[in-house]
């Protein structure tokens, strides 16, 4: 980040000569943090030199929606944004008092919301951009690159592209993280793209900003922000973050939020400025001409709906992008050092390479095996030593048998565990030279056994309690027993010199966690696991970035990922608790839409997972024991 | 540093050459004797037609009337703070001014849809529904109106010239596609920059840039890049760029200016 930042106080001089693209090559080459393509050959229309002159100092004018750029918005002031009405309860039950949570404190500002919010932009040097609230650091690439794929990590400030299109850079940003789009909660998530103009008037500037969020919003919001020229550095770029205890003794569970429905603070906003309850609450609605005479309407009885999900509607589905390529093919992320992301056969897999040999954690669904093989053979000299599995899911095991018999595990022969143990004995460690180890909680074993899986395929070096480690190419690899999460055979998978976690589908950034009580799982069990991944997490910079968690399903993370994981989890069993405490059953849960402001993130009303099963799985680990005599 | 200094001048050099030559070359080729296009031949893109109002920036003072001095975010002087702290909207009605917020320095930040068209070859014209308002934009000559809420408008066609030539083909050059639609208003009778009061004085110099911005796949949009200075309410200039959606005529209604 060092080279980044005095690139960018040097770069001015040169991207004012016009040689934006020798610095643009210069930044594609120190970007390491989020992994791209490389650059496509240069489409006709892609590349573009420098239209205007963009770069110095930038301040804003704060002359509009000056509470929100100064002191901060109100609460539940959500007028002129289109939300849905996941967007709406997701905001209403936003309490402020989340960022004190440790892995909150550091959250940077989003890319949209940093244009609102920050009061010093650094000189924008060509694509280099630099502004001071959570040191927002920006790359805009000029030189035609697509962006990544949708599996690629997201990031605070997201993968931009620019070019100069007349007198205006227009800018396109994709790989957002879930943020803000207003500081009181108005949330953006992580499937939001932007669009934003930037247009020179002598020494204003102004930047429009365009927002499509499937997820939260209707239709795309529309803001626009000035700033002016300043003449030298604002001089006051440092933002350093580190978070701390806020309150001492809060239990890792607590996850400050409202319930639907008992917001202590709903009314303030519309009595404050005696306005009716809920008009900001409307979504597209309120942006448009005429919506001061239609509010003028609105009783008090349609505001204290709009707090709670609309009842009997059927629950929304996930509007999110499939990170699957879905095209037949095993696709390579490079994670860190010698850790990589294979994606395409049904569940994320990872593999780490080096002179011991692969050690691969999950082995997909099987279905694409002979060209995950393949795609680890280019990776790795040596054949693959050992496997791990996270679960025995089968999309963690379902290319076990392939993978093992492609691999040999030299450490066995001639050893204790094969001369004392032959397959006869355990069907498990036979002929070590052509088949790889596999390693798994006893669970693991044991439900595959159950299962009748074929010996070939089942873990046969397994640990019954808290930890399993192997030194290994370099790194110490540890595994760690999360009991009774989604099953009662998870582990997580730490590489601790890459900084590298593999979550299996303790974290599936594609769907509700597939919590499976009649196996084990239940929800307080997921929850402890997704604390024990933020307990060993630790950020590079205000709040992303340093180690990154591989989840079973979806785009590589890093903690922020994890933790907006584990506040769903959490707010969804306080949901849920509080009904089955007042007695509800099954079905007034499921009618009650508690999922409503995640469903259009993680919702399914088909396929093998859905929110009712969801739901139910989280209703089943809940409700009391039935009693016996 | 000193090797990259030496550099860039040199190519500085080139660079304000190729530029020059460019830019020669653009200016020799029409015949002396073409008069120049009209302004509506000369537009830099296509503004007319109608657009609503998108209203996401200072939601609260737009879509409702807000309470008497709350000026919040506007660079009032004591002055300015002492106008608007008097305001009486029966005040107005009774003087038959219930007009004051529908100013041309107030009425694009109404909640309102535009329609724009060209009277003629040199003036462009901008209704708004909200208030039933006027304004007219005239281009290369003085305008008239003044001492009206809408004021006089001069317009011009503001086509900034590419400050880089770049020495590679299709890279950039002197001549810039695009460019803005300039507004500069004076003369305006005093009115409200917002409906409850916050005041504006005769004095008033009000520049705007209309930017048309189309979103790739998407809709346009029209943003309107606004400065005023007024040196008898404001103590700095007050920039705002409300901005607009193009629409169809569907949802036009105009309405009469309220006070309250």
């Amino acid at each position: 980040m060092t080279v980044f930042r005095n690139f960018g106080r040097l770069g001015f001089g040169i991207w004012a000569l016009g040689f934006g693209i020798c610095f643009t090559t210069l930044l594609a080459q120190g970007q390491t943090s989020q992994p791209a393509p490389a650059p496509a050959a240069a489409a006709a229309d892609a590349p573009s030199g420098p239209a205007i002159d963009l770069s110095g100092y930038w301040t804003p004018t704060m002359n509009e929606d000056g509470m929100e750029r100064g002191g901060g918005s109100e609460l539940h002031d959500y007028g002129g944004f289109p939300l849905n009405e996941a967007g709406r309860l997701w905001a209403l039950s936003y309490d402020p008092s989340r960022v004190t949570l440790r892995h909150h404190q550091c959250d940077a500002y989003v890319t949209p919301y940093q244009m609102e919010r920050d009061p010093h932009t650094q000189r924008l040097v060509a694509i280099h951009w630099w502004a001071q609230v959570t040191e927002g650091h920006r790359v805009i690439w000029m030189d035609g690159r697509p962006h990544p794929p949708a599996w690629a990590p997201h990031t605070f400030r997201g993968f931009s592209t620019g070019k100069f299109v007349g007198t205006a850079l227009v800018v396109t940003t994709t790989h957002l993280k879930q943020g803000w789009l207003r500081r009181n909660g108005t949330p953006e998530s992580d499937q939001a793209t932007v669009t934003e103009f930037f247009v020179r008037h002598g020494d204003h500037l102004t930047n429009t900003t365009v927002v499509s969020d499937p997820v939260f919003l209707t239709e795309p919001v529309v803001r626009s922000n000035d700033y002016y020229r300043a003449p030298v550095d604002h001089g006051t770029w440092l933002y350093a973050c580190d978070d701390s205890e806020q309150i001492v003794g809060r239990a890792p569970d607590v996850v400050p939020h409202y319930d639907f429905g008992k917001q202590p603070y709903a009314r303030e906003y519309s009595e404050r400025h005696k306005l009716p309850l809920g008009v900001a609450w409307t979504g597209a609605a309120s942006m448009l001409p005429g919506y001061a005479d239609a509010a003028k309407t609105m009783t008090d009885a349609q505001g204290t709906a709009l707090l709670s999900p609309a009842p009997g509607r059927p629950n929304e589905t996930s509007k999110a992008v499939d990170p699957e390529p879905r095209d037949g093919e095993i696709h390579v992320l490079p994670i860190r050092a010698n850790v990589y992301m294979l994606v395409g056969d049904g569940g994320n897999i990872v593999v780490q390479t080096g002179d011991q040999g692969a050690f691969v954690v999950d082995t997909g669904t099987g279905r694409l095996s002979e060209k995950v093989i393949a795609a680890i053979d280019k990776l790795s000299e040596r054949p693959i030593q050992f496997i791990a599995n996270t679960s025995f899911l089968s999309d963690r095991t379902g290319g076990n048998g392939k993978l093992a018999a492609a691999g040999m595990d030299p450490s066995l022969p001639g050893s204790f565990f094969v001369n004392s143990a032959p397959r006869a004995v355990t069907g498990l460690f036979a002929d070590p030279n052509r088949h790889a180890t596999i390693m798994a909680h006893n669970n693991v074993t044991n439900r595959m056994q159950d299962a009748k899986i074929p010996d070939e395929a089942v873990p046969g070096d397994t640990y019954l309690e808290e930890r399993r480690r192997k030194s290994h190419n370099g790194d110490s690899i540890e595994m760690f027993y999360e009991p009774n999460a989604v099953t009662d055979g998870d582990s997580i998978v730490f590489f601790r010199r890459a900084d590298v976690i593999v979550a299996g589908n303790i974290v599936d950034l594609t769907r509700y966690p597939m919590i499976d009580p009649k196996n084990g799982g239940s929800v307080e069990g997921e929850i402890k696991a997704l604390n024990d991944i933020l307990n060993r997490t630790n950020y590079e910079h205000e709040g992303e970035g340093g180690t990154y968690v591989v989840p079973g399903h979806g785009f590589l993370a890093d903690e922020h990922e994890v933790v907006e994981y584990r506040d769903m989890m959490v707010i969804v069993r306080d949901r849920v608790k509080a009904m089955v405490a007042a007695g509800a059953t099954l079905a007034q849960v499921k009618a009650a839409r508690l999922t409503a402001d995640y469903d259009t993130r993680y919702g399914s009303n088909t396929g093998p997972w859905t929110t009712d099963m969801f739901v139910e799985a989280v209703y089943n680990s809940l409700k009391p024991a039935p009693k016996t005599n | 540093m000193k090797l990259v200094g030496i550099r860039a001048a040199a190519i500085a050099v080139a660079t304000t050459l190729t530029l020059a030559t460019l830019s020669a070359q653009g200016r020799g080729g029409a015949p002396a004797n073409t008069p120049p296009p009209t302004p509506k031949a000369a537009a830099l893109f296509d503004i007319t037609g109608y657009w609503v109002a998108l209203v996401t920036e200072d939601w609260r003072y737009r879509q409702f009337t807000p309470a008497k001095g709350d000026y919040v975010s506007v660079p009032l002087n004591a002055e300015g703070r002492k106008v608007a702290d008097t305001w009486d909207p029966a005040k107005d009605e009774a003087a038959g001014e219930q007009c004051r917020a529908y100013g041309a320095a107030g009425l694009m930040r109404i909640p309102t849809r535009l329609h724009i068209t060209w009277q003629d070859d040199n003036t462009l014209k901008l209704e708004t529904d909200a208030g039933t308002q006027t304004r007219t934009f005239a281009f290369g000559r003085t305008p008239t109106g003044g001492g009206t809420f809408q004021g006089a408008s001069a317009a011009s066609w503001d086509q900034p010239r590419a400050i880089f030539a770049s020495p590679i083909p299709n890279r950039g050059g002197p001549q810039v596609r695009g460019g803005s639609l300039k507004v500069v208003t004076t003369n305006m009778k005093p009115g409200y920059l917002r409906k409850n009061g916050v005041p504006y004085s005769a004095n008033a110099v009000m520049t705007e840039y209309f930017d048309r911005l189309d979103v790739p796949g998407g809709e346009s949009l029209l943003v309107v890049t606004t400065e005023i200075v007024d040196p008898e309410y404001l103590t700095t200039p007050y920039w705002t760029s409300p901005h607009f959606k193009r629409v169809d005529a569907e949802g036009w209604h105009p309405t009469a200016c309220t006070a309250r």
